[in-house]
């Protein structure tokens, strides 16, 4: 479906139950347009539970701090946000106070929404109020104790964020805004993908480089050559957020829903904007180490193990097949700082990302019965310092984590 | 090409479901999958995980009786260690306590007939109660016959001489154990423990896949295909493993 059908199907579906609203164009035009700001917003993302009503509560989401869960957003009055105001609603996105003077956690992205126009803010409250409501009561905080008291969000506020708008580059295009604002803004791709302080807030200086997420690694997409995304083309990034597959490689775990709910139902143009901006961050990653030599023993035993568990798939110089099986030669994602990911694909497997475009979902099988905690670090290496790969080594420790 | 005359592969299909479901009390049907292809993380059936030491199923007379017969069939030799040497006792007595020794999944309900070679073992008696029975009626036959010696006591010569006499069905073993019959499973379960991975406990260090240049739990030749006439250059690899994946072969 393209992005102007699906808008309007949007719009017709929040239209049929309240006939209040037949030939009110303008409220229907809102109300489409708030049902995008919830796509760039990724607001069902989070506020969904597998396989539940959609925004009537999500799946736990583990912060360094404890559990949170994302409570249920419909209008029911009881359970859901159907007795706040839109100034309630704003406040809670832009200052992360909600109704009674609540105050919300950071897992709620608002330090990124708190960049959104209040009109686009509007708008997704018009199409908020047009969900069918679901009575689903949601404990939010699962936080321990002292975590667990609210108002220690008063301080994390003063500490961590200043609300304020979006400020667009004069020097730049309006594209190269559009995308600066889409990414610091509604579509939080910093809440992932850029280091946090001891205090959970964003590490600014390092925006985006990449960040260690719920056993996940949401890599550095950046601009650098090695680990960022810098030598890949806008239209490989742009096929990337619209698809979750493109040449070098398939999108899994996090990035998949994100993919899944957000990214690809927004407009190419967004996604232009997006991959524009992306392609002038860093290069953050000049210091490129020097692979490890093949004689290292991590390197031999790596080889082996690659030989007889991965090349059939991955082939016999990490060049993939395309569209099918990721290639692991020049890879950001195998070059990365963290490699929690490469373990965990290793040990737990992974099915990549179902969109219209690729429905395929290919997926890695488990190998943690086959390979102990030193064979995975090995086999990693090896991937890691191999045709156009240098990185780290990676030891045992980090694969025992993923093991449960 | 379907004809609008003749039923589609589509029509055909649903109707034996159709039929195959109304028939057959409390059926599954079939699910129709929509959207990403079902999947679980850590998924994945591997062999039961062997256990090293100690005997399951034979007893310790039986284990002398098994490890005198296998080392006849498979000798040490400059082609490879022993049968036994590989494991193969190990891997029989493990198969015993498994679904194959218990026919577990074979359907051993009557009528039996004595049927023709090719239509297989006709009996309600299991490949453990057969190797239990055979055993000890061999150990029987060779105490009357042998000057009261076991098995595992005789000379080789000797031994290869009872054994052709069981394959060839020359001696009456007694029992109710049809020797000829009793000799194809042990030969066959030999051969398994021979010739099987090494994570069901016989072919020990893939002796018999070294012998015989086959590179084991491989399922992917690329890179190799159009190399013709060169040799393949990789050793045999287990679904266990091979030592050099743990730096045994620095
Ligand atoms: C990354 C996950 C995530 C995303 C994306 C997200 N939320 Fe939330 N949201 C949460 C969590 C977690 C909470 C609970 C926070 C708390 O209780 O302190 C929450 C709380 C809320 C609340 C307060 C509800 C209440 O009953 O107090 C509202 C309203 C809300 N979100 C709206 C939205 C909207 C609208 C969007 C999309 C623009 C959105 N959220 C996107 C995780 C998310
Ligand atoms: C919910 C967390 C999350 C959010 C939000 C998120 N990402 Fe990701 N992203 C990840 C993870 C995790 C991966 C690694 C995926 C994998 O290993 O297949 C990833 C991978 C990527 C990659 C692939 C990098 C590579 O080298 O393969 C790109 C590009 C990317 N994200 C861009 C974005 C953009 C742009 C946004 C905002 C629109 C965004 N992400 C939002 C978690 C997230
Ligand atoms: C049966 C085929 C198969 C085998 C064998 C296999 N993989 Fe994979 N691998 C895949 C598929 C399919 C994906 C994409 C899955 C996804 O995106 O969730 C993948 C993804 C990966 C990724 C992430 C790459 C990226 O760009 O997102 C890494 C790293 C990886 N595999 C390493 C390995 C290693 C190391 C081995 C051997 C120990 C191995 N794989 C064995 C099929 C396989």
């Amino acid at each position: 479906m393209n992005p102007a059908t699906f808008l309007l199907a949007l719009a017709a579906a929040a239209l049929a139950p309240t006939a209040a609203f037949a030939g009110d164009v303008d409220q229907a035009d809102r109300i489409g347009r708030g049902a995008y700001q919830a796509v760039l917003g990724d607001c069902a993302g989070c506020h969904t539970a597998p396989g539940g009503a959609p925004f009537a509560g999500g799946a736990p989401i583990a912060t360094p701090f404890g559990t949170l869960i994302p409570p249920n957003i419909t209008p029911d009055r009881d359970t859901g946000i159907g007795d706040w105001s839109l100034d309630d609603f704003r406040s809670a996105m832009t200052r992360g106070v909600g109704h009674d003077g609540i105050r919300l956690y950071p897992a709620m992205p608002y330090p990124n929404y708190a960049k959104m126009p209040e009109p686009d803010i509007d708008d997704l409250w018009a199409f908020l109020g047009t969900i069918a409501p679901v009575k689903n009561d949601v404990d939010a905080n699962q936080l321990p104790f002292p975590f667990s008291i609210r108002t220690l969000m008063i301080g994390w506020n003063l500490l961590e964020f200043t609300p304020k708008p979006f400020a667009p580059d004069a020097a730049q295009s309006a594209e190269w805004n559009r995308g600066a604002y889409l990414v610091q803004g509604p579509a939080h791709c910093g809440a992932c993908h850029t280091p946090k302080t001891i205090f959970g807030g964003d590490d600014a200086g390092k925006a985006l480089t990449g960040a260690s997420l719920q056993g996940w690694w949401a890599p550095d997409i950046t601009a650098a050559p090695t680990t960022g995304v810098g030598s890949w083309s806008k239209e490989e990034l742009v096929a990337y957020l619209a698809t979750g597959v493109n040449g070098h490689t398939i999108a899994s775990g996090p990035m998949a829903e994100a993919i899944a709910a957000s990214t690809s139902k927004m407009t190419p143009e967004d996604l232009g904007a997006i991959a524009t901006y992306l392609k002038t961050l860093g290069p953050s990653d000049a210091a490129r180490p020097t692979p490890l030599a093949a004689s290292d023993p991590a390197m031999k035993h790596g080889a082996a193990i690659y030989v007889d568990n991965c090349s059939a798939c991955h082939g016999g110089r990490g060049e993939g097949s395309k569209d099918l099986f990721p290639a692991l030669a020049s890879s950001p994602i195998v070059a990365q700082a963290d490699a929690t990911t490469l373990a965990r694909m290793v040990v737990i497997g992974s099915q990549g990302v179902h969109t219209a475009a690729k429905p395929t979902t290919p997926a890695m099988p488990s190998l943690g019965w086959r390979l102990d905690d030193a064979a995975v670090a090995d086999v990693l290496t090896f991937v890691r310092n191999s045709w156009g790969n240098a990185a780290a080594r990676v030891t045992p420790g980090t694969v025992a984590k993923l093991r449960n | 090409m379907s004809t609008p005359t003749s039923p589609t592969r589509r029509r055909v299909l649903s109707t034996a479901a159709w039929l195959a479901a109304s028939s057959i009390p409390g059926v599954a049907f079939a699910r129709s999958i929509s959207g990403a292809l079902p999947w679980d993380a850590n998924s994945a059936a591997p062999p039961p995980k062997l256990q090293l030491n100690g005997w399951f199923f034979f007893t310790s007379a039986e284990v002398e009786t098994v490890t005198a017969i296998v080392d006849r069939l498979i000798p040490a030799d400059a082609l490879s260690p022993s049968g036994a040497e590989c494991g193969v006792v190990v891997y029989i007595d493990r198969q015993m306590i498994g679904p194959f020794g218990r026919s577990s999944r074979l359907y051993t309900q009557g009528p039996f007939f004595l049927g023709t070679p090719r239509q297989g073992w006709q009996s309600p008696d299991t490949p453990a109660q057969r190797w239990r029975a055979g055993v000890a009626a061999l150990e029987r036959w060779v105490a009357a016959n042998r000057t009261g010696r076991r098995f595992a006591a005789l000379a080789a010569e000797e031994k290869d001489a009872v054994l052709k006499d069981v394959e060839a069905g020359k001696i009456d073993l007694g029992a109710g154990v049809d020797a000829k019959a009793f000799f194809a499973l042990v030969l066959q379960n030999t051969m398994e423990g021979f010739f099987a991975d090494p994570a069901y406990g016989g072919n020990k260090d893939m002796a018999s896949w070294r012998m015989l240049g086959f590179p084991g739990a491989r399922y992917d030749y690329r890179d190799h295909v159009d190399k013709h006439g060169q040799r393949y250059p990789l050793p045999p690899v287990s679904i266990t493993g091979r030592p050099e994946w743990a730096g045994k072969v620095d």
